[in-house]
């Protein structure tokens, strides 16, 4: 399979191919057609994504220009496609987990109608199309043509059940949030083409271009596109939509709302890893920000009830720490927690939603527990993937969350202890969620209980390999201090960021962190999670229903903090009543005033012109020669006009 | 030249095929098949750059890409018209291949008016391109109208062709080089001589009588609107753009360098255009009477590529003239199948007949200029060009207020279309009227804008190939 990569278009379009087939037929195919349709598709993005992987795995890049999609004067925009390292390992995870998760959905979609069930199919096939174009693309511009597609596809897949108000709501928030990131993210791109004239990765990252762009050219331009990020990848002040996007089917939150779309600003950060090196003053808003958000979404998780609310928080959470990541230069072990986290996370809200779907659409956890025994696979495979993301050794969670950890510490050891805290919390939090739901007695009616039962192998399939690569997975970035060249990630990924590490390297001293000092700290990590962990177990595995309300900093947290009150006294009335006052006076009163105006004005210059039309040729000639005579006097007699 | 051959030969054969063949329908086929031809010959001609008759000894012809190119699209337009509205040309009259033959005629006055190299060929072309649209005017001999419509457009014709003569006999007169070539014309140094001014002031007043630019353009709404619909839909689109191609290259070749100096007239005559198409066609009730106060209208956009004449403008006029012919045929395809001319007598097209109303309304977004449609590309052009001319601005801006204006009228026939109830219980369309063959050329028609509209390269292409 040489030419595999110069097949790599068909990655993307087999999605769309499936799109259509199941978007446009969505009426007259039955269920099992349109869900095999839609995952083979996948499967097939998949086997050649694979080959594409082995290709650059060999050391082939490949650079794929199609046509020309913008043209005008020196400004070319090309469709092309940028096959390398970065990309190919993305697309391994998108197709992968996309692929596990549609089979997953054939059997958790399938109370729907069968036309809802193929039109689902349709939007998660268009979903993959986008998110494949996204990092695919090898511009800025064909990044965001895929950025806006996931956009719109959550968008459709949140409000999927659309019949329920508060579910469009959900929907229409995320959009909005998106569409304010988006914003950034275009002002980015449009500051780019101003300075350089071309958004095409290579040409901007080339020396020469580097060289036009001032100080203050790179810090606007990646904070533009840090905006982008924080919208997309939920981070504050735009994570307030991932929490309520859990209104889509579970399956949704689990490929678009933790594998795949909300790393989309990582995967957009470390594609342009040099302009961020480049630029201190954002690397370190990008490390607050992803640590306050780490915080901020752990803690509110501690209190949270409903079991995809959890993980929701989670998720918003571990992108927090990718994007701490990020600001602190550790690129590979970012890309690595994406990596991690979409095995892990998959895993979880996958896991959730079989307890979900056996619970008959229950949702709180204060009515589980006990759930064990009646479920041992989902158990087993949650477990584990607790495990992993509790960060405990050598699960992959570990190895991936301790590289971005020792990288801050490397930063500024403030930030270590902070992410530590966060970690310790999330390891509080998972294990709460396990043992409210798995442990101790079913709290439940009787109906629900009498109806538990072991998901299909539609459901348990995808868990259990999600399980192995969450178990395993964490073993191709074995840290140097375990093993010597044990990091194949990241002898992988070297060729992607060779061009900013060289800077960095030409620019600050750097000294490795001693080996002792890495002990030190992986072990006080892993120790806190471990007593974090414990504690919760303990504590949430007699866990009893309780009827008084929480008080104090507790109710505070059950709130989030109250973020969304804040947003909505301060933006969203605001802007509410300013709107009203221009639908009110401006509109009404202005604009619809001049518009009629000028139309009565048409309108009464049509009719007196009419009369010149008399019909008689006579009057016509006399006309054509008092039209010439003008001419002439123009000609000769005025100079300009 | 094949298609100046071709074309004259092909509208003698026609002529005799009504002579001698009874049947109604073989006229149409013959010419559908001669428009082919005609297509396929200048497309021959065009891509390997050598005619089948070499009749260009004295160098009076430019044959150049650009110029076939023209000539392409005005015998594809032609071709599309042909087989949108052949059997409406059947409905006129008794003489249907005399009628196709003259069309022929026109083609060849098409030819030579856009290759010419001197200017007793522009004059020739204009006149051989001009007469038979006399005769086709006054085609319905039956129908006062149509009878009035034919001598008042020969009356004016006539007076604009001594206008065009004495503005040529001018130019000769005043040229240093005594020579018709347009390439030669010796405009000395600095301030033109008045002799040639004149002329030029008289080429200017005559070609506008031919595109209908005000205020020359008298003749314009009476004709188009007493000509049966089919040869008003044919005068309007490609006789239109043959005379504005032939208008631009004239001034661009032989009075380019002094731009400057008629550039006043240009600006005066574009406006006044825009003004009068616009905003009179905001008033007519009949939508084909609108078509004919548009294609003022329209004629004032294309006039842009005279006030810039530059690349851009080049290329924007062919784009145009493709633009705007293919909504206009389209259009007019439609308007000739309705019961009711007027406005009302759309209501309610899109529920009778959804494929009709959705082609009507490409057109029409098409000649308003909405993105992604040829309309929006063209218009794009003409004002691109303008701004890269450099001078007088704010003729760019008065276009494009009119360009918004002229939604007014365009969707109120998208509005009857769309969201109106018929007006009386009788279909707008008689179903039989309307094949289905009819039905696939007009979706063809409305691809083709929605190609150009999205990559307008493909034609511009050839222009510079």
């Amino acid at each position: 399979m040489n030419n595999v990569l110069h097949i790599v278009w068909l990655i993307p379009i087999l999605p769309l191919i499936g799109f259509l087939i199941n978007g446009l037929f969505r009426n007259s195919l039955s269920k099992s057609v349109a869900g095999f349709v839609g995952s083979a598709v996948i499967l097939a993005s998949f086997a050649l994504s694979i080959f594409a992987f082995l290709q650059v795995k060999s050391g082939n890049t490949h650079l794929a220009h199609y046509f020309n999609l913008i043209n005008i004067d020196a400004l070319r925009i090309g469709f092309d496609f940028k096959i390398d390292q970065l990309s190919s390992l993305f697309l391994l995870i998108i197709t992968g987990v996309g692929f596990l998760i549609h089979v997953y959905s054939t059997s958790y979609m399938h109370e729907e109608p069968s036309k809802d069930f193929a039109k689902y199919f349709a939007y998660l096939n268009l979903f993959v199309f986008s998110m494949l174009l996204l990092v695919m693309g090898g511009n800025y511009i064909i990044m965001f043509i895929g950025w806006e597609g996931v956009g719109l596809c959550s968008y459709l897949l949140i409000g999927f059940w659309f019949k329920n108000n508060d579910y469009t709501n959900a929907a229409k928030k995320a959009f909005i949030m998106n569409r304010i990131g988006d914003l950034g993210f275009l002002l980015a791109v449009f500051w780019l083409i101003s300075k350089i004239g071309t958004v095409s990765y290579d040409e901007v990252f080339s020396a020469t271009s580097l060289a036009k762009l001032s100080t203050t050219d790179i810090t606007g331009i990646t904070l533009l596109f840090f905006v982008g990020a924080t919208g997309k990848s939920a981070q504050i002040p735009l994570y307030t939509w991932l929490p309520d996007a859990m209104a889509g089917p579970t399956p949704v939150s689990a490929l678009i709302h933790a594998a795949t779309m909300v790393t989309a600003g990582i995967y957009m950060i470390a594609r342009s890893s040099i302009l961020y090196s480049m630029a201190p003053v954002t690397q370190c808003v990008v490390a607050i920000v992803g640590l306050s958000t780490a915080i901020l979404a752990a803690t509110i998780a501690l209190k949270q009830n409903d079991i995809k609310k959890v993980l929701a928080y989670s998720t918003v959470s571990q992108l927090g720490y990718m994007f701490l990541g990020l600001g602190v230069g550790a690129y590979t072990g970012a890309v690595f927690h994406v990596m991690t986290h979409a095995f892990f996370k998959a895993l979880l809200f996958l896991g959730a939603g079989s307890v979900i779907h056996a619970m008959g659409g229950e949702q709180d956890m204060r009515n589980m527990g006990g759930l064990k025994k009646h479920m041992r696979i989902t158990h087993l495979t949650f477990l584990l993937g607790c495990i992993a993301i509790a960060g405990i050794p050598p699960f992959s969670g570990f190895f991936s969350k301790d590289e971005i950890l020792a990288a801050a510490f490397e930063a500024s050891p403030v930030f270590w202890v902070i992410g530590v805290a966060g970690a310790m919390m999330t390891a509080f939090y998972m294990f709460r969620l396990y043992g409210m739901t798995f442990l101790g007695k079913f709290r439940g009616t009787h109906e629900q209980e009498h109806h538990l039962h072991e998901s299909p192998a539609a459901i348990t399939f995808p868990l259990i390999v999600l399980a192995i690569l969450a178990v395993f997975g964490g073993f191709v970035g074995i840290p140097e201090v375990f093993v010597h060249g044990g990091h194949k990630l990241a002898e992988f990924l070297a060729p992607v960021f060779a061009q900013t590490n060289a800077y960095v390297s030409s620019h600050h001293a750097h000294e490795a962190l001693s080996h002792n000092t890495e002990y030190i700290l992986m072990g006080t990590s892993v120790l806190l999670a471990l007593v974090a962990l414990s504690y919760a177990i303990n504590k949430f595995s007699k866990y009893q229903k309780t009827e008084t309300a929480s008080t104090g900093l507790a109710k505070v947290l059950e709130n989030k903090w109250y973020v969304d009150e804040l947003y909505d006294a301060v933006i969203v009335k605001p802007l509410r009543s300013l709107s009203a006052f221009f639908n009110n006076v401006i509109e009404k009163k202005g604009i619809d005033g001049l518009v009629n105006g000028v139309g009565k004005a048409v309108n009464y210059g049509g009719r007196q012109l009419r009369w010149i039309q008399s019909g008689q040729v006579g009057a016509y000639v006399l006309l054509m020669v008092i039209g010439m005579l003008v001419l002439f006097i123009i000609q000769f007699f005025v100079k300009n006009i | 030249m094949n298609a100046i051959i071709f074309s004259a030969i092909w509208g003698v054969l026609m002529m005799f095929t009504g002579a001698f063949v009874q049947s109604k329908t073989l006229p149409k086929y013959l010419a559908i098949t001669g428009a082919a031809l005609l297509f396929l010959l200048n497309g021959i001609e065009l891509y390997n750059g050598t005619p089948i008759f070499n009749i260009n000894g004295m160098n009076m012809l430019a044959i150049t890409s650009m110029n076939l190119t023209f000539l392409e699209v005005i015998f594809a337009a032609t071709l599309l018209f042909f087989m949108l509205s052949g059997r409406d040309v059947e409905r006129v009259g008794e003489h249907v291949s005399e009628y196709f033959a003259l069309i022929f005629f026109v083609l060849c006055g098409v030819s030579l008016s856009s290759t010419y190299n001197t200017l007793l060929l522009l004059f020739l072309g204009i006149e051989i391109m001009s007469i038979p649209l006399y005769v086709l005017t006054g085609a319905d001999k039956r129908n006062l109208k149509s009878n009035e419509a034919s001598l008042k457009y020969f009356l004016m014709g006539a007076f604009s062709t001594g206008i065009l003569l004495m503005g040529i006999a001018f130019i000769y007169g005043g040229n240093t080089n005594a020579s018709f070539y347009i390439d030669q014309i010796h405009l000395g140094v600095g301030k033109m001589p008045v002799m040639i001014t004149v002329g030029v002031v008289l080429l200017i007043i005559a070609l506008s009588f031919k595109v209908s630019a005000a205020p020359f353009h008298f003749w314009t709404p009476d004709v188009y609107d007493g000509a049966p619909t089919v040869f008003t839909s044919f005068m309007s689109t490609i006789v239109k753009a043959a005379g504005f191609f032939a208008f631009i290259r004239l001034f661009k070749t032989s009075f380019g360098p002094v731009q400057g100096q008629w550039q006043n007239l240009i600006v005066f005559i574009t406006v006044a255009t825009m003004l009068i198409g616009n905003v009179t066609a905001v008033f007519q009730q009949s939508v084909k009477r609108m078509l004919a106060y548009s294609s003022i209208a329209q004629a004032g956009f294309m006039l842009l590529a005279l006030f810039a004449l530059n690349q851009t403008a080049d290329d924007g006029i062919i784009l145009y003239s493709a633009a705007y012919s293919l909504a206009t045929i389209g259009i007019f395809a439609i308007l000739i199948k309705m019961n009711d001319y007027t406005i009302e007598g759309f209501n309610g097209l899109a529920k009778q007949q959804p494929l009709l109303g959705l082609v009507a309304t490409i057109c029409l977004l098409s000649l308003t200029g909405i993105p992604l449609t040829a309309g929006f590309t063209s218009k794009f052009f003409m004002l691109t060009a303008a701004v890269e001319n450099g001078h007088k601005f704010w003729v760019v801006i008065v276009a494009v207020i009119f360009a918004a204006i002229s939604a007014y009228y365009y969707f109120r026939v998208i509005q009857a279309i769309y969201f109106k109830e018929p007006s009386s219980a009788e279909p707008v369309i008689d179903a039989e009227r309307v094949s289905g063959s009819f039905k696939i050329l007009l979706a063809i028609t409305a691809i083709l804008i929605l190609i150009l509209g999205i990559y307008p390269e493909i034609l511009i292409g050839w222009a510079h190939h």
